[in-house]
């Protein structure tokens, strides 16, 4: 099968879109690289505080006149932003797959996702009404309103860098705030093509900036007291730490951190579409999401099941073609950078060591297509893992399947509630019982019943439990509309 | 050659219909008393490409599993593009390539079936739809000569992919 059409092909200089104009940044720039080429594709800057603080300048004063736009009109920029989105659907997934690495399917679910989100934001008029209620007491009526707050930050991880911002920004300017994206700087471009949608589309200018960088981009976004809130989707470490900056500021907050997630399977499931959503689970995205499986626990004592069961995976893991995402045939594509691979390959060695069986080897995987082994892993399965060993306990962001088994589903249950974490947890079974009393005891926020990536759609909430969310609103739909509002309640009497 | 991602058999099952309207465009233009009915063909061929891609595009996520799901030998469905001179031939060869396409989508449904939400049912219905144009082409080169024989599998006993 042919490599599709590579849409980057010159080194593209990455730059800012402040108050609806692009803008060079003076930051110190650093090198984007296609991971599975190896070649360079994009140099990203590393913007400064004043940048930063004009972006925000730009946000606030836009933000009076946007705020009084009927939402029917505001929304009408996101009809239009959708449907360049949609004309441009081949390009921006491309766009993905060169600068993160993940295959073609992947990039496109990853371009719908981020689609459907606006197409829900569309919906503010109606979603974004308050309610009222007439004579509270005799002659006085009350009602809610749901306001705009002013300025938010949002701030996207390299894992999804096209769909995240998506899960906020809609919501955000739909409703009458005006935002500062800082896109991932390993994986830009996707959002600088969504950006130049946006200046097609229309908007006012200041209403949708853009400011590439890292760690000064995001402090000035905390620490700037024009900036209501943040969005933020990343490590538990770096989300515990902005949802803790943002408290003391008296800022809002939604920030997904790690997860840990554990894919149940009973004796009683259908096996082969079991096995097919299983890879997609663990080794879909090289496993770098925050709704991968992660550890695999086989349910019950029939010996000859978790044999066979874990025979068929290791075999089928094992044919998985790995390569360049844009070639249609290849399965799964490398991890983002070769330290990230370097990470992935101590936690198998660490696995190795405290004792885990090593059923599947991903560290030389045969590359299609001849692509340098820099960034690449192949899939790798783990059996005999303990619930003590790192393997198990700790995120390892890439395609490694960790098997455990437990003897019964409440044991099974405890083990995942025992995790930190409480991203994501599935169960395959065919009995509805079993399924019922799993989700109904198990402790994470998004929850799969024979499906291995429990992924919300854009009309449900997005987001954990425990140590994988801070907050109290999540991403996506209803809770996104009213986490960038404040209610405002009035009362009436007319003498 | 085998299919193994969803995005490669989208791209096959496109490369099909294209392939087949364009057979259809030189039977158009090689028999013109009964030019319009295969430009229709032609045309319909193109809807279901157009049909194929937009159920992929609409429901593609991460939550189906589009990179997994298909191991798929193809070399089976690829198409002969020749267009044999004589009429009767010429129609036998169109009833043979809609055969083969439905096999495709048969396959490609049944493999899919639990796990790409729409796309499935959307190949299935282009198949049975299909059945229809074989059973026409039959009809044509009876008209021409006595009863036809595409040489093919017969349309009774198949298995309904949905």
């Amino acid at each position: 099968m042919a490599v599709l059409e590579e849409p980057v092909r010159e080194v593209q200089l990455v730059r800012n879109y402040i108050d609806g104009e692009w803008v060079e940044s003076a930051g110190e720039m650093r090198e984007v690289t296609n991971p599975a080429t190896g070649r360079v594709i994009a140099r990203v800057p590393a913007s400064t505080g004043s940048e930063v603080a004009a972006a925000v300048r730009a946000a606030r004063a836009a933000f009076r006149e946007w705020r009084s736009t009927p939402p029917a009109a505001r929304v009408r920029y996101l009809f239009r932003l959708k449907e360049l989105l949609e004309e441009n659907f081949e390009v921006i997934s491309r766009i993905q797959t060169q600068e993160h690495g993940k295959v073609i399917d992947e990039s496109r679910g990853e371009t719908r996702r981020g689609i459907e989100n606006i197409e829900v934001a569309c919906g503010i008029p109606s979603l974004m009404m308050g309610y009222n209620l007439e004579d509270v007491a005799a002659g006085m009526d009350e009602y809610a309103v749901y306001r705009p707050m002013g300025v938010f930050g949002v701030i996207a991880p390299f894992n999804f860098p096209f769909m995240v911002p998506l899960w906020s920004a809609p919501y955000a300017v739909a409703t009458g705030n005006c935002i500062v994206v800082k896109p991932s700087d390993e994986a830009p471009l996707s959002q600088m093509k969504l950006t130049e949608l946006v200046e097609e589309a229309g908007f006012p200018p200041g209403v949708w900036n853009v400011v590439n960088g890292r760690e000064e981009v995001v402090s000035g976004l905390l620490d700037d007291p024009d900036v209501a809130g943040i969005t933020f989707v990343g490590s538990t470490g770096v989300a515990r730490f902005i949802y803790g900056r943002c408290g003391a500021a008296g800022k809002r907050c939604l920030a997904n951190g790690a997860a840990k997630n554990f894919i149940l399977v009973m004796p009683d499931c259908d096996v082969d579409n079991t096995v097919v959503a299983l890879l997609s689970s663990f080794f879909g995205n090289t496993g770098q999401r925050c709704l991968a499986g992660a550890n695999l626990v086989v349910v019950g004592d029939d010996d000859r099941f978790y044999k066979d069961f874990v025979d068929r995976v290791v075999a089928a893991a094992s044919r998985i073609v790995v390569g360049y995402g844009l070639d249609e045939g290849v399965q799964m594509g490398p991890l983002k950078g070769p330290e990230k691979k370097e990470r992935v390959a101590g936690f198998i060695e660490s696995g190795l060591a405290q004792g885990a069986r090593l059923l599947l080897d991903g560290r030389r995987p045969a590359i299609r297509g001849g692509y340098p082994a820099t960034c690449f892993l192949g899939p790798t399965v783990f059996g005999d893992v303990t619930p003590a060993m790192r393997i198990a306990r700790e995120e390892i962001f890439g395609p490694v399947m960790s098997i455990m088994r437990t003897r019964s589903l409440e044991e099974a249950v405890a083990l995942a509630n025992a995790s930190p974490f409480g991203n994501a947890a599935a169960i395959f079974t065919t009995s509805g019982k079993t399924a019922r009393d799993f989700q109904y005891r198990v402790a994470a926020g998004n929850i799969g019943i024979n499906v291995g990536i429990a992924a919300p759609m854009a009309f449900f909430p997005f987001g954990g439990m425990k140590d994988s969310f801070f907050g109290v609103l999540h991403a996506q739909g209803r809770e996104m509309i009213r986490f960038f509002t404040d209610v405002q309640v009035v009362i009436q009497r007319w003498f | 050659m085998r299919l193994n991602t969803a995005s490669a058999v989208i791209a096959f099952a496109g490369r099909l219909e294209e392939e087949a309207a364009a057979f259809y465009e030189r039977l158009a233009t090689a028999h013109p008393a009964r030019a319009s009915r295969f430009l229709d063909l032609a045309r319909e061929n193109r809807k279901n490409k157009a049909r194929i891609e937009r159920s992929y595009y609409g429901v593609i996520t991460d939550a189906i599993e589009g990179s997994f799901t298909f191991d798929l030998a193809v070399d089976g469905y690829t198409l002969d593009p020749g267009l044999p001179a004589d009429y009767r031939q010429a129609l036998a060869q169109a009833g043979a390539l809609e055969e083969r396409i439905i096999r495709f989508y048969r396959e490609a449904a049944r493999q899919s079936r639990a796990l790409l939400a729409d796309i499935p049912g959307v190949m299935a219905a282009i198949a049975r739809k299909r059945e229809a144009r074989v059973a026409e082409l039959e009809s044509l080169a009876r008209e021409t000569q006595g009863p036809g024989h595409f040489g093919g599998t017969t349309l009774h006993g198949r298995e309904d992919a949905r």
